[in-house]
């Protein structure tokens, strides 16, 4: 299985709210059918809402199960300036972890992206992913399960 | 001390492997016996046995979601937070543990 289809790295994104990022990534996962950005956008929202997916500091982690998303994916977006406030508890992110999960996927992709998952467990791994300088780095840090 | 737990969050994709990676790693790095069993958007893994829940001193459930099986805990001490807990203050939450068991003895 090809290993690049899965993960999709962004360097640099000139994001500066949490509304742009959730837009950003609905235009990513929509690019067939921008008709469905509005629903991926509330599906990120509600997840937003129903707790933090802060998983280290500067460092998030937003997913979502959804029957819009066609084809599974990991996103990681890098921003190029840090979102000082993502909302009222969670400040100064950097590096944004994406989960895409699309409904009723194989048993086999989910097997790999929880592994993947594990791996984010280490947090001197999160802050290698973190530091890196350029999208070479990132792309070559990334564990790719 | 011998610790079980169970993590489970509301996708089932992310927190809740996070949350099992953590809680084992600092129970184990504090000397502990722990195993943490997922119920996750692929099912249940490491899946806890009758008898690593009867030799263990306390439980702790990770979770967003109501869990399957709780009734195997039933007599057991147990502690119960959020992913949200496990993964971000993983050692702490092990510390508690042994604050109530020591407390029970």
């Amino acid at each position: 299985m090809e290993n690049n289809l899965l993960y999709h790295v962004y360097f640099d994104c000139g994001l500066t709210t949490k509304e742009e990022v959730h837009t950003f990534i609905s235009e990513m996962v929509c690019q067939e059918d921008p008709s469905q950005q509005e629903e991926i956008i509330n599906q990120l929202n509600d997840r937003d809402m129903a707790g933090s997916t802060l998983i280290a500091e500067h460092v998030m982690l937003p997913h979502i199960e959804s029957d819009k998303i066609k084809k599974s994916q990991i996103m990681f977006i890098r921003l190029a300036n840090p979102i000082l406030s993502w909302n009222w508890q969670t400040k100064d992110i950097r590096l944004l972890i994406v989960i895409l999960l699309k409904e009723n996927e194989d048993e086999q992709v989910k097997k790999r992206i929880s592994s993947f998952t594990r791996t984010l467990a280490d947090e001197a791994y999160l802050s290698r992913l973190l530091n890196c300088s350029d999208e070479e780095t990132l792309n070559k840090e990334i564990k790719k399960t | 001390m011998k610790i079980v737990g169970v993590a489970a969050c509301t996708v089932g994709i992310a927190h809740t492997y996070i949350a099992q990676e953590k809680l084992e790693n600092a129970g184990k790095k504090a000397g502990h016996e722990i195993s943490v069993e997922t119920q996750g958007t692929i099912g249940t893994e490491s899946e806890l046995t009758q008898e690593q829940i009867a030799e263990a001193d306390i439980v702790i459930i990770a979770a967003d979601v109501k869990i399957a099986g709780r009734e195997r805990f039933e007599g057991k001490r147990i502690i119960q937070v959020t992913t949200e807990i496990a993964v971000k203050s993983p050692n702490k939450l092990i510390e508690k543990a042994v604050e109530v068991v020591n407390q029970k003895n």
